[in-house]
């Protein structure tokens, strides 16, 4: 017994001497394996209990469960110990918080295609389906069924590349006003943006070609008010929640009433004198709306007594030029990475 | 349309601010696009020369002593010629200010000076339209009269857009008519304005015979003693202020009546005109016709004329002719007020390339009407030039009411979505002219005014109370909507290719869709043939006229400006020229990279483009595409794929031809490629697969293969002879040269093997290599590099 003593003293010595020397967390577990492991040094201890009496023998026992529970305090606090040397020492680094921070690699949407899904999810909010259509489409589309019959004054402000006799680029995205009645009877309620050719020559507020968003809702008792509740809405989710809306009548051939839409400018707040956004107007001209004409429900075999809706065409670079305050519309379609990475 | 403010208030009392006016204006459909403001001007007053001396002190200069009523003389210097003894003049008093000075007492070479004689240049009209010198006032004044007032030279000009269905709004007095409605003030009708009497005879008149059904209504009036001179200065001060120049007192009064009333008036020398007969035909096939501007025409069929019986006389509705112009020593004149087919002008007037304020009238279609306004207005002007008027004679259609309208009251409410009633409905259109009676108590008969033709429908009378009501009290709400289900899913495609193009690091452009032949000849260039594009008939300028056929040269352009490597999309339509354009949308993407040393059956940037592709793919249509060589155009023969989807094609990708980058001088590499959005099959959902809890045991083998099998097939017959315990195999490289052999490459694989039962055994894994080493042996040849 007094043997085994002797030895547990010995190794408990050893041990306090390794743990001692254990500075870092890592070397504190190798001390318990060493002396608490499967063939460590307790183990070999615990192996001469089989040569002692039987009766010394639970004495032993219990004599090296004591050491080996003081051995596991031992190294539970000095191993909590050395890790709070550790953290202590990572916890003291500090860093300079406002270096520059490392970009990954993402790319930007083009201004156009901002303005247009902010529009589209307005209105996909609202209930309605967002539809696109082709851009070489015939006369018809363009203009009879719209009710511009040839030789109509109107056709005047639509100056179009023709691709054959009756074949054109839209110059408007109403033609998917009738597309989209001849496939769908009312109700129905559409966006539709996309682009359209005008033979404008280019400076920096026309460009031969540009993007609308067509709208068109038509069913049972809808009328101008709700054209009115619809844009408005529209113009303070682009322009800001106070932003004021301005209807005034116009002329259009396939709305009656007609109206062209103005946003208070964002800028000047309609004080208007030398604002550069809205050019002293005080107003922003987003483009003409009205009441689906008769002749256009008639031509697409609906009841214009039952049936009635509205239409609207807004051109979204002249909302981009004036969200992002851009100077020149060219800037669209100039694609400068400055341009696009300032407005990703 | 230029409109003298001052000219609108002879009709309409009106408020003082011009911007108050502008903004009424526009409330009621009439946007001013521009407001001219007049200086501020004063204390000139209307004066006569009584004396004319020479100034003693000086040769240039003149002294005058100068009556400006009530016994006032104004002792007066000047250095203008044009004076002469009881010339009407004015003159601006001590105190007077003009446009750049206020009129101050000073000496001239030691004549006292009392004021200053007055030339167009300080009255702020443009000098270049009036007589050189002192302005002329013709002896039409009272002396001591403001001339100011009188000629309302502080009232500003408004330019105002008129649409185009209301050709009865291009006149003063149809604005004045529309402002007196908007302002519920009455309206005061242009002095001498009314139908012609009917039955009037003239036996030395012109005989008018309409051959046309494009000329539907001609009133033709004589004017004898006609003295050619200049028109009194109120006219021309007005005409100046519209923008039209002052010519001489016959044509002021046409170009004047035109702007005041409405419709184009022609004056004919009554004595050139051969047989007194006028005769609206079409024109026969090159038929001659100088018109006033001395501009020489072969005419067509399609031209309408105004003829003698010697032949064209003038353009109907666009132009007279020379040879029956009235010049200095016309004595009688015929007055022509004519209606026509606004269409049939507007289609002269496009084949002739010739526009006129009096084509821009009659082209939108003006109201018969009109015809019997102008003459009588004119007869009125001509009168007080001095003229003797003859009956005016009326030829064609009779003027007829326009055909009542049904109005039910409801539709006010139901286009508009509030009530209005009674007097706030009758009120705006009775104001307007309209003739409104009560039929039954929920309906209306509304009767237009003969020149509003625009209106033809209960729409149209919606309209016109809206605008009178104000839009902007029209109440707004939001509808409640249950509209059909209508598919958003093309825009969605769109929506998600440029959000994922975005996050794999592209940047969006948008670029024409037109452009000239700089992408043929950079094709040529490259020593490659382009494809036949779609064409446009009219371009404005030659870099519009071919329709992109694909988004490449865009990109091309993009990268061969802005220089650096980068990565661009861009998402759109593309045209080919099948009968006569057929049409895609694409989402393409491209970019530059500098070019990397590598062996070369291998390119690391292709695979990048080829990872970018497949993402976006997976993103569209849940699924992933397999790749299959192709040739295409402007592409490198044999770095380009095409990427399919059930076999069928949804994108291509691949090196840009290095001779036709260099063509567009761009020095990196380009890659680009195309998603054909129209052919992506709709987004299907992945079926998840539980993973086995087992581990699994990887085993790398290179094959050593014939040099056509694919890294594809390789993988496909790997895992067919491997069978279900194989999970994955992944090529992973690729080599050739000696160590290969001949007509021989090597293809690593990385094989992943596992059970779904339990762990596979290293001599279970062994057993599925060497099936997997048999097929291949058996299929290709294949061995394995050791």
């Amino acid at each position: 017994m007094s043997d085994l003593g002797q030895r547990l003293k010995q190794m408990q010595a050893r041990f306090e001497d390794a743990l001692a020397a254990a500075q870092d967390p890592k070397s504190v577990d190798a001390v318990r394996v060493a002396f608490l492991g499967r063939n460590g040094e307790v183990t070999k201890v615990r192996r001469a209990i089989g040569s002692l009496a039987a009766n010394e023998r639970p004495s032993a026992g219990r004599v090296i469960n004591e050491a080996v529970a003081r051995m596991e305090a031992s190294l539970d606090a000095t191993l909590r110990k050395r890790e709070g040397k550790a953290f202590e020492a990572a916890l003291e680094q500090s860093i300079d918080v406002t270096f520059p921070a490392q970009h990954p690699n993402v790319g930007s949407l083009h201004p156009i295609r901002r303005v247009m899904d902010d529009i589209a999810s307005y209105f996909e909010r609202h209930g309605f389906a967002i539809v696109l259509g082709p851009e070489a489409e015939p006369d018809y589309y363009n203009f009879d069924a719209l009710n511009i019959p040839p030789d109509h004054p109107a056709r005047e402000g639509f100056d179009s590349f023709y691709l054959s006799d009756d074949m054109l680029l839209r110059p408007h995205t109403s033609p998917m006003q009738i597309r989209t009645l001849e496939a769908f009877a009312p109700p129905v309620a559409v966006i539709v943006p996309g682009k359209c050719y005008r033979r404008d020559a280019v400076d920096a507020r026309h460009s031969f070609m540009f993007h609308q968003v067509e709208g068109l809702l038509v069913g049972e008792a809808i009328h101008f008010g709700h054209l009115k509740g619809m844009l408005i809405g529209m113009c303070r989710e682009l322009f800001g929640v106070d932003t004021d809306v301005r209807f005034r009548p116009s002329y259009f051939p396939f709305t009656e009433p007609s109206a062209e839409v103005d946003a208070r400018c964002p800028v000047c707040q309609g004080s208007g004198g030398t604002c550069r956004m809205c050019g002293g107007a005080g107003w922003i001209e987003l483009g003409g709306s009205g009441m689906v004409h008769p002749n256009v429900l008639r031509n697409l075999k609906y009841d214009p007594d039952v049936y009635s809706g509205w239409a609207f065409g807004f051109g979204l670079e002249r909302i981009a030029l004036r969200r992002y305050d851009i100077d020149d519309i060219r800037r669209f379609f100039e694609n400068d990475p400055q341009f696009l990475e300032q407005l990703a | 349309m230029k409109v003298p403010i001052g000219w609108l208030r002879e009709f309409v009392d009106l408020p003082v601010d011009s911007q108050a006016i502008a903004d009424r204006l526009a409330q009621i459909g009439f946007p001013v696009e521009d407001i001219t403001k007049r200086p501020a001007l004063s204390g000139i007053v209307i004066g006569r020369i009584a004396t004319l001396e020479r100034h003693p002190n000086a040769d240039r200069l003149l002294v005058a002593s100068v009556d400006v009523g009530d016994g006032r003389r104004l002792n007066i210097a000047t250095a203008a010629r044009n004076v002469a003894v009881d010339q009407t003049i004015a003159v601006a008093t001590i105190g007077a200010q003009l446009p750049s000075i206020t009129i101050e007492r000073r000496k001239m070479r030691g004549f006292e000076s009392e004021g200053m004689m007055i030339s167009a240049d300080e009255l702020a009209l443009p000098a270049e339209w009036f007589e050189d010198g002192i302005l002329q006032l013709n002896g039409d004044a009272h002396l001591g009269e403001d001339v100011v007032q009188w000629l309302q030279l502080c009232d500003d000009v408004l330019d105002v857009e008129i649409t185009a269905n209301r050709p009865d709004a291009m006149s003063v007095f149809g604005l004045a008519r529309e402002l007196s409605a908007a302002y519920d003030t009455p309206l005061r009708s242009p002095a001498g304005m009314e139908p012609v009497a009917p039955g009037g005879t003239d036996p030395q008149g012109v005989r008018v015979t309409l051959k046309s059904k494009d000329c539907t209504r001609f009133v033709a009036q004589r004017f004898s003693d006609v003295r050619i001179g200049t028109s009194p200065l109120w006219m021309r001060v007005r005409l100046a202020l519209a923008g039209q120049r002052p010519i001489n007192n016959i044509v002021d009064i046409s170009n004047y009546v035109m702007l005041e009333v409405g419709q184009p008036l022609h004056f004919y020398d009554a004595d050139k005109i051969t047989g007194r007969h006028l005769i609206a035909r079409d024109a026969q096939e090159r038929e001659p016709l100088t018109t006033l501007d001395g501009a020489h025409y072969e005419l067509k069929p399609r031209d309408l004329v105004i003829a003698d019986e010697a032949g064209a006389q003038g353009l109907a509705g666009l132009k007279g002719g020379q040879k029956t112009e009235v010049t200095e020593s016309t004595s009688a004149i015929i007055l022509e007020a004519a209606n026509f087919n606004g269409a049939r002008v507007r289609r002269m007037s496009a084949a002739l390339g010739l526009r006129t304020e009096a084509s821009a009238r009659h082209e939108k279609g003006l109201a018969p009407i009109l015809t019997d306004f102008g003459a009588t207005r004119a007869a009125t002007l001509l009168a007080a030039e001095g003229a003797t008027v003859h009956p005016a004679l009326i030829f064609g259609a009779s003027i007829e009411p326009l055909p009542p309208i049904r109005f039910p009251i409801g539709e006010v409410k139901r286009l508009l979505g509030f009530e209005l009633e009674g007097e706030k409905i009758d009120a705006p259109l009775e104001d307007l002219g309209f003739g409104v009676t009560s039929k039954a108590r929920d309906r209306l008969d509304v009767t237009p005014p003969l020149w509003r033709r625009d209106v033809t429908c209960a729409a149209d009378i919606v309209e016109e109370i809206a605008r009178m009501t104000g839009y902007d009290n029209v109440p707004a709400e939001l509808p409640a909507l249950a509209p059909r289900d209508i598919s958003s899913a093309e825009y969605f495609v769109e929506r998600t290719a440029s959000r994922a193009l975005q996050a794999l690091g592209y940047h969006e452009i948008v670029s024409y869709s037109l452009h000239g032949a700089r992408v043929l000849e950079k094709y040529a260039t490259a020593g490659l043939t382009s494809l036949p594009l779609a064409e446009v008939r009219n371009p404005l300028s030659e870099d519009q006229r071919y329709l992109r056929r694909t988004l490449e040269p865009g990109f091309l352009e993009h990268f061969a400006r802005f220089r650096e490597p980068m990565k661009i999309f861009e998402i759109g339509h593309v045209f080919d020229p099948s009968g006569p354009v057929d049409e895609h949308a694409m989402a393409g993407f491209a970019f530059t990279a500098a070019a990397i040393d590598e062996p070369p059956w291998s390119d690391t940037h292709f695979l990048r483009l080829k990872g970018d592709a497949e993402a976006v793919i997976a993103e569209l249509a849940g699924r992933r595409p397999q790749a299959q060589a192709m040739q295409l155009n402007g592409f490198h023969p044999g770095k380009t794929a095409a990427l399919l989807i059930d076999e069928r094609r949804v994108a291509y990708i691949g090196a840009i031809d290095p001779r036709l980058a260099s063509a567009y001088d761009i020095d990196l590499e380009v890659y680009a490629g195309g998603i054909e959005l129209e052919n992506l099959p709709a987004r299907v959902a992945p079926r998840f697969v539980a993973p086995s809890r087992f581990p699994t045991t990887q085993r790398d083998l290179a094959f050593i293969v014939p040099l056509e099998v694919t890294a594809a097939a390789l993988e496909t017959d790997i895992a067919t002879a491997a069978g279900p315990l194989c999970k994955h195999v992944h090529v992973f490289d690729e080599y050739r040269g000696l160590q290969a052999g001949p007509d021989r490459k090597s293809l690593a694989a990385r094989l992943t093997l596992g059970r779904d039962d339990g762990t596979m055994t290293d001599s279970q894994a062994d057993e599925v290599v060497e099936r997997v080493l048999s097929a291949l042996h058996q299929k290709f040849g294949a061995t394995i590099r050791r």
